[in-house]
């Protein structure tokens, strides 16, 4: 990778109060532009907290991180105009519409007026939900609020994309709509960082991966590559299993 | 300021869509403050007003004390004077199975020869008053023994207002004290006419010769007597202002579970903006509510026969004071939803709370009603600070000079409590800031 990285994090560590283990240990690793870049673990692995310390939602314990040349300590607000977020959970406001929801979530980068909901509207056609503009979330499917939480997140055309699991729970005609967008804002220039449970989807999405097990970089590498110089697994589940081990997590 | 004015409008339509909080918001208050009106109205002015208190008199003395405290009851207006219960003449016993049983609150029974008992004594008295002139006369003292002080029994229903109480025995002093002097007159009289044959006595008629007038000071100089419903209104209407303490946590508190905190947190915008966006549309809410406890205070507590509430003309008064006052309840209600981590802790906390600074700051029970300690202890609440404002308004008639020093408090207070909330949360998440 001749580019410099968008994206790198030297020695991240993080331990939250009370708790006796560190969820982070010495993470270092660099992303890259126009990378898809996975965040792979078992629950518990240390995933979220990971993206939450990337996206300025909770502070390190120690480390450096910068993002687009923006140190994450003291150019926070430098590094918000860049990201995008789409958190596991689905925040979105039950009782306002669609359109209300995305709106106001445009509005807070500044996005208004009818460049604002045009942008809405051709995003909501894009994912099959133009007909549910007007329709509270609150009666929207699981699928459907997947959908409106992922617009909600790229509506400014962040530089990078950080997903939290964005298709954990939905259908597979969902999930198939979110990739295939996934893969064109990346061809139009958005790095992508993302995680998930499912392997397979990593294995076809990402264009490089991490394995991380309780708060450990186990393993880095385009998922192709990492499964063909361990000619013992077949596919990046198997690798990933053994290199998490097949114990229950929390 | 465009991001804040979004997050308004998101808070708005927030609300808005909220028909259940929004009667809690705003109906609830106002039905509250017709119930406390009513029950504190009837209850206080009982006495004075219809129907007229039901009182079991048992007169076992039939002479001229008993029959003047009957008279005096009856004549007072305030007492409905009752002898017999079921067709049968009202007995001691029954007096005071009545009052047991809760069918009365009030029972008096006068015993047998109380008057005599205290003509004996009168008499013994003026005798000797006579014979320091002179005029002892050893007949007047022939067979007459000074008489222990008979008891007249009172039964009280164990619920009954001190207050009242101590008014019901003042109102029985007062007529034995009338029949006692009145039987010292007669008394002296009557030796003066024995020893003196010549001395007519004068026609006296005797009369108070002390009365009363009640005047209730206020900045107006003029004397309008004070109801409770110019407590009521202000008072309920601050308690409901506080409570906005419940749906703001529960907003503040539900972005934050449903993670659309957490991405706003992502997003290029302060989190004292998205509080202030709070802030604005719950102090509009607050402003609605006193507006509708001061109109029901004006054109509804009326038609359930309660006082209109008179809010006098210093207008920019009331409006400084009701705006301070809601800051107030909105930066209490943010500091808990802050610190609060649950919407259990924070409804549970900021409810009780509330009817802890309500009770010590006077709003169920006026100050001047609590014991020593509780007064000292009632100028750290709010509550107290705002109510005593009101006053100042509603019952002394008074402009903005006087309620400045309430409402100089309830900014500060507003102040610390956001600035509290901010250096806490970033305290408590150094990054977001």
């Amino acid at each position: 990778m001749a580019e410099d990285p968008i994206i790198e994090i030297k020695n991240l560590s993080k331990r939250y109060k009370g708790s006796e283990e560190s969820a982070l240990k010495d993470i270092t690793l660099d992303i890259y532009p126009l990378e898809i870049y996975g965040l792979l673990g078992p629950n518990g692995a240390g995933k979220t907290t990971t993206i939450s310390i990337l996206c300025g939602l909770i502070a390190p314990t120690g480390g450096e991180v910068r993002i687009d040349g923006f140190n994450l300590r003291n150019e926070l607000d430098r590094i918000k105009q860049v990201i995008g977020i789409v958190p596991q959970d689905i925040a979105l406001y039950p009782t306002l519409t669609a359109l209300e929801n995305l709106t106001f979530f445009g509005n807070m980068f500044g996005l208004k007026g009818k460049s604002l909901k045009d942008l809405i509207l051709d995003h909501l056609t894009v994912f099959g939900l133009e007909r549910f503009a007007m329709k509270k979330i609150s009666s929207f499917s699981g699928g459907m609020k997947r959908r409106v939480n992922l617009i909600a997140g790229l509506l400014h055309d962040p530089k990078i994309l950080f997903l939290d699991e964005p298709t954990a729970g939905i259908d597979v005609q969902s999930k198939i709509v979110i990739l295939e967008f996934l893969h064109e804002i990346n061809r139009k220039g958005t790095t992508i960082i993302y995680t998930s449970h499912y392997m397979e989807e990593a294995e076809n999405l990402c264009s490089r991966v991490s394995i991380i097990d309780r708060g450990i970089l186990v393993s880095t590498g385009n998922p192709k590559e990492l499964v063909a110089s361990h000619p013992e697994f077949k596919n990046l589940e198997n690798l990933f299993l053994h290199l998490t081990g097949k114990g229950l997590r929390d | 300021m465009f991001k804040f004015l979004a997050a308004v409008k998101k808070e708005y339509l927030l609300l808005s869509r909220d028909i259940a909080g929004i009667i809690i918001l705003f109906l609830m208050p106002m039905v509250l403050i017709i119930i406390m009106s009513l029950l504190q109205e009837v209850g206080w002015n009982a006495i004075a007003t219809e129907p007229k208190l039901g009182v079991l008199f048992v007169n076992n003395d039939q002479d001229s004390l008993g029959i003047n405290m009957e008279k005096g009851l009856r004549n007072s207006g305030f007492f409905d004077v009752i002898n017999s219960v079921n067709h049968l003449p009202v007995t001691a016993e029954s007096a005071r199975a009545a009052v047991k049983k809760g069918d009365y609150l009030i029972a008096i029974v006068v015993p047998k020869g109380v008057t005599k008992s205290m003509r004996a004594n009168v008499r013994i008295a003026v005798a000797k008053t006579l014979s320091g002139f002179g005029m002892y006369n050893p007949m007047l003292l022939n067979n007459i023994a000074q008489k222990e002080a008979d008891t007249v029994t009172l039964f009280f229903d164990p619920t009954i207002r001190k207050a009242f109480k101590n008014a019901v025995v003042s109102s029985i002093k007062e007529f034995n004290y009338r029949s006692e002097t009145g039987m010292v007159f007669r008394s002296f009289n009557a030796e003066m006419s024995k020893q003196f044959p010549a001395y007519k006595p004068a026609d006296i008629e005797y009369k108070e010769s002390l009365q009363f007038k009640e005047v209730f000071p206020n900045y107006k100089e003029q004397e309008e007597i004070p109801t409770t419903v110019q407590h009521n209104v202000p008072a309920w209407a601050i308690f409901a202002m506080f409570f906005i303490i419940i749906p703001l946590t529960g907003s503040m508190i539900k972005e934050r579970e449903e993670g659309s905190l957490a991405r706003l947190m992502s997003m290029p915008v302060s989190y004292i903006h998205l509080l202030l966006a709070k802030v604005t549309v719950y102090f509009f809410v607050c402003l609605v509510q006193t507006f509708l406890m001061i109109f029901s205070g004006i054109f509804i507590l009326p038609l359930f026969h309660i006082p209109m509430l008179i809010i006098g003309n210093h207008i920019i008064a009331l409006t400084l004071l009701t705006i301070v006052t809601a800051l107030a309840a909105l930066g209490y209600g943010l500091l808990v939803g802050t610190i609060a981590n649950t919407h259990q802790q924070a409804a549970a906390f900021g409810a009780v709370s509330i009817i802890i600074l309500a009770a010590i700051g006077g709003i169920w029970v006026p100050v001047y009603l609590m014991p020593t300690i509780m007064r000292h202890v009632a100028v750290i609440s709010p509550l107290n600070w705002a109510i005593t404002g009101f006053y100042n308004i509603f019952l002394r008639q008074g402009g903005l000079i006087t309620i400045l020093p309430s409402a100089i408090k309830l900014l500060a207070f507003f102040l610390a409590a956001v600035l509290i909330t901010y250096i806490y949360r970033k305290i408590k998440s150094p990054i977001n800031q």
